[in-house]
């Protein structure tokens, strides 16, 4: 493993900073403490660093990039060192697309801080003005005369430098990027279609043992009686570590762990009355805690005394499933009293902090390194098998590993909370909504979650937004766009049946109440580029739009579906994106498409069923994620202009599926969707 | 037990019942099959066994022994990528890539037996594979795309 002195040590070039950088864009939080934040070593190399994982979203690709193009180096010269506590700056962990923009831009104005360095020392060299020189690939040169060269490593040659990044540092312009706003392919390909490329499940340190943990079968069981002596007679089993309820078994080999800690023989007690999925929605009201406001505006309450009409609805998404592909997977290995843990967690310094404070080590003590993530979406947030692995691995006096099964995954990762939206419009004939009261229900215990995207975007001068969070047996969490997608469904299904009552067009009901240029512009671009006008015509399939807002950028979904009773298909979807500036269009597609993918699944059929603390579906055979035969033709839009900063394009594409979706669904059937998964209530 | 993978012949000592995936894995250190369920249901962990794409987490052992095994380190031949780990790689049809290796090797399955696949039975071939970052539309891509050119090749 590298240290940070080794690193330092081969360093000629040090450029240091906080983390984040917020530009234009606002911060939401401090900077972070100043860190490295990037290296030259004598080969004319650049090292960067940042407390940042890569779980698919092509963060390592897209930083490589922004760094080659700032500093005028060839791609292979750039390496880049992510999610390793002590080697990179502090980090909160990869969770807002924004925090990405924000430590994007820093790892910038460090790659250009270290040019500017440079073209210092070769105007030293050269004994000539800096503007006269300028640098390609590796080298300096003077304008205009690019056979007169000295290469970085040679300007490098002894030298030592540690340079803070100078609050003035500017960054290139669009027009002069080289690698940067094209499409490329991504520059971890190569590992990743050769199966080179190294998961935490992947990770195999010298010694290694694999634990598995007695797991409980519903949500507060407890174990009464325990006869462990079933797990002792399994080949390769080395040795049961039992603390109060917490029993873990530690064999040679992983099925073997597997296999003793099926032969554990325990009588559970089990919590009474806990509720079932077929107590939801109405499970939500009634646990619900303090209701809060969110904004109000006007009076909603003479807004609908002057509506012409009033529209009530209420709305219900049930708890989904994160299911990454890769399960939660650590390995913990001891050293003294220090401890090394590989955790495919996208934020490793909360890991770092979490195993401090359980195991009552100083932060210090523990490195915590996140290798490739196998897909994370908001679960894996949690210190579970890490702190797992690190007990196991103290008690075996070796190494040891913890890997969730994919029903421990199942029932041990973190759902998207359920939610209930009731709504209550008041609009004019011509379409103007003048009064807007939501209030929505998610569970869970973190209020962010749900918040997130509970405003609308429309311009209703009466508006009354509240929410409150309510209690789940389940072990509710983060999910792409948090509470946000949920939101929007409820609101542009209601949106959906305002246009409907009206007879209005539901793309031009949306329009005149939109106030928002960047909303409206993406709306009328989908809708353009959909051909929205002709497909209303076809009465073959249905057609459906839902717009929304979210990480700082707007976006727009039309979306054609196929009915034929049970048989819904979703044939083709039309998106539209204004994130601001692109920096890679490809990567936006990419992740625009992944989340119209995986918003369909909660829209179709995603659902967690429990019964009593049980969960009845812990199996991708039966809990059913979009799969490639349901996946349509997907056409992305871009409508941002590249003068606006860069904002989030990740989580934005799955806001408005699963309305425009159900909204397609009624223009088919006539059948009003206002609860999710469809497919169970057609036909 | 004498295992044939990727070419070469390894001896493995392990009950028979153990499954294919567990001593690829572990056995072997060929991690570049992925365990995504254990069950069959998700395609993560699909080998070739004589050509054919299996779930090797539901195989086995005893039952690979004297098949030709091919996994995803054993695709490129001599430095040189497989013509559909190239479009993968060119349509960038991946994101967390946890399931690329599986989807790679359901892919030559596909083309191995039937090289000029149509929309249909492409998909057909893949839904065993689950890519939860949702990126099939490039999968599609990919899959065509790499049957364009293994014609070709053929063609030379
Ligand atoms: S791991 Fe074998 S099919 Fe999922
Ligand atoms: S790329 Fe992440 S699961 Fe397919």
């Amino acid at each position: 493993m590298t240290t940070i002195s080794e690193l330092h040590e081969d360093a000629a070039l040090v450029v240091t900073g906080p983390p984040q950088w917020a530009g234009e864009l606002e911060l939401r939080e401090a900077p972070g403490p100043e860190a490295t934040l990037l290296m030259m070593d004598r080969q004319g190399g650049a090292i960067a660093f940042s407390g940042k994982v890569e779980y698919g979203q092509g963060i390592r690709s897209g930083f490589s990039l922004a760094i080659a193009d700032e500093l005028d180096l060839p791609l292979d010269s750039v390496r880049l060192i992510l999610g390793d506590t002590d080697l990179v700056p502090w980090d909160r962990g990869t969770v807002g697309s924004v925090s990405t923009m924000t430590v994007g831009i820093q790892l910038r104005r460090a790659a250009a801080t270290a040019r500017g360095a440079l073209v210092t020392l070769a105007a030293e060299h050269w004994a000539v003005d800096e503007a006269s020189l300028a640098t390609s690939e590796g080298h300096v040169f003077i304008s205009g005369e690019p056979s007169r060269r000295v290469s970085y490593a040679e300007l490098l040659q002894g030298k030592d430098l540690r340079l803070p990044i100078p609050e003035d540092t500017t960054t290139k312009r669009a027009e002069d990027f080289v690698f940067m706003g094209k499409d490329a392919p991504r520059t971890d390909a190569l590992d990743r279609v050769t199966g080179q490329a190294k998961y935490s499940q992947d990770i195999v340190v010298d010694g290694m043992l694999h634990g598995k943990v007695l797991r409980a079968p519903s949500y507060g069981a407890r174990p009464q009686q325990i006869d462990t002596a079933g797990a002792e007679r399994v080949p390769g089993f080395v040795m049961l570590v039992r603390d109060g309820d917490f029993v873990g078994v530690v064999c040679e080999r992983e099925d073997a762990a597997e296999q003793a800690v099926d032969a554990i023989r325990v009588r559970w007690q089990e919590e009474q009355n806990l509720p079932s999925d077929s107590d939801f929605p109405a499970a939500l009201k009634e646990k619900a805690k303090e209701m809060i406001v969110l904004r109000e505006e006007g009076s909603p309450a003479e807004g609908f005394a002057q509506a012409d009409h009033v529209l009530e609805g209420s709305y219900f998404v049930p708890h989904v499933a994160n299911v990454p592909m890769e399960t939660s997977t650590a390995v913990a290995s001891w050293d003294g009293g220090n401890l090394t843990v590989w955790s495919g967690d996208r934020a490793p310094f909360v890991v770092r902090d979490e195993l401090a404070q359980a195991l009552d080590m100083s932060q210090d003590q523990i490195r915590v390194i996140a290798p490739e993530v196998g897909g994370s979406f908001g679960t894996k947030g949690t210190v579970g098998v890490a702190q797992e692995a690190a007990v196991l691995a103290k008690a075996a006096g070796r190494p040891v590993r913890v890997a969730h099964s994919r029903s421990e995954e199942f029932m041990w990762g973190t759902v998207r909370p359920a939610a209930l939206f009731e709504i209550r419009s008041g609009f004019n004939a011509d379409g103007q909504i003048v009064a807007w009261e939501y209030t929505a229900y998610h569970t869970g215990d973190r209020p962010q979650r749900g918040q997130r995207g509970a405003d609308t975007p429309y311009n209703t001068p009466n508006v009354r937004i509240s929410v409150a969070d309510s209690a789940s047996p389940l072990r509710t969490g983060s999910y792409r766009s948090l509470g946000c997608a949920a939101n929007h469904f409820a609101r542009e299904i209601h949106i959906d049946e305002i246009a409907a009552t009206l007879n209005m067009d539901p793309v031009e009901l949306r329009l005149m109440n939109l106030t928002h240029p960047r909303l409206s512009r993406v709306l009328r671009q989908t809708a353009d580029r959909f051909d929205w006008e002709s497909r209303r015509n076809d009465s073959s399939v249905g057609i459906g739009v839902a717009i929304g807002y979210d990480a700082g950028s707007f976006v727009a979904e039309c979306v054609e579906v196929a009915v034929r009773r049970r048989n819904l298909r979703v044939q083709r979807v039309v998106a539209g994106i204004d994130c601001g500036l692109v920096v890679n269009p490809e990567g936006v597609r990419n992740q625009m498409e992944g989340s119209i993918v995986m918003g369909m699944g909660t829209a179709l059929r995603e659902i967690v069923e429990f019964d009593s603390g049980r969960l009845l579906n812990p199996a991708l055979s039966r809990y059913r994620v979009p799969r490639i035969n349901d996946t349509p033709e997907i056409e992305i839009v871009m409508s941002g202009d590249s003068t606006t900063p860069s904002t989030g394009a990740g989580e934005p594409g799955i806001v408005p599926i699963a309305a425009a979706i159900g909204n397609a669904v009624y223009a088919a059937t006539k059948t009003r969707i206002r609860d999710l998964p469809i497919v169970p209530r057609l036909g | 037990m004498e295992l044939l993978v990727n070419g070469k012949s390894y001896e493995v000592d392990v009950d028979e019942e153990t499954t294919l995936l567990a001593v690829l894995r572990h056995d072997l250190g060929l991690t570049g099959t992925k365990y995504g369920c254990g069950d069959g249901d998700c395609g993560a962990c699909t080998v070739l066994i004589d050509g054919e794409a299996k779930n090797s987490c539901i195989t086995p052992l005893d039952s690979a022994v004297g098949c030709e095994i091919t996994t995803i380190e054993g695709l490129a031949k001599g430095g040189d990528l497989h013509p559909v780990q190239e479009a993968f790689v060119e349509h960038t049809a991946f994101q967390c890539a946890f399931c690329t290796p599986g989807f790679i090797m359901s892919t030559v399955a596909l083309l191995s037996r039937n090289p000029q696949p149509d929309d249909r039975q492409i998909r057909a071939a893949l839904t065993g594979n689950i890519c939860r970052c949702g990126t099939y539309v490039r999968i599609l891509q990919a899959a065509k795309a790499a049957a364009e050119r293994l014609a070709q090749k053929g063609g030379e």
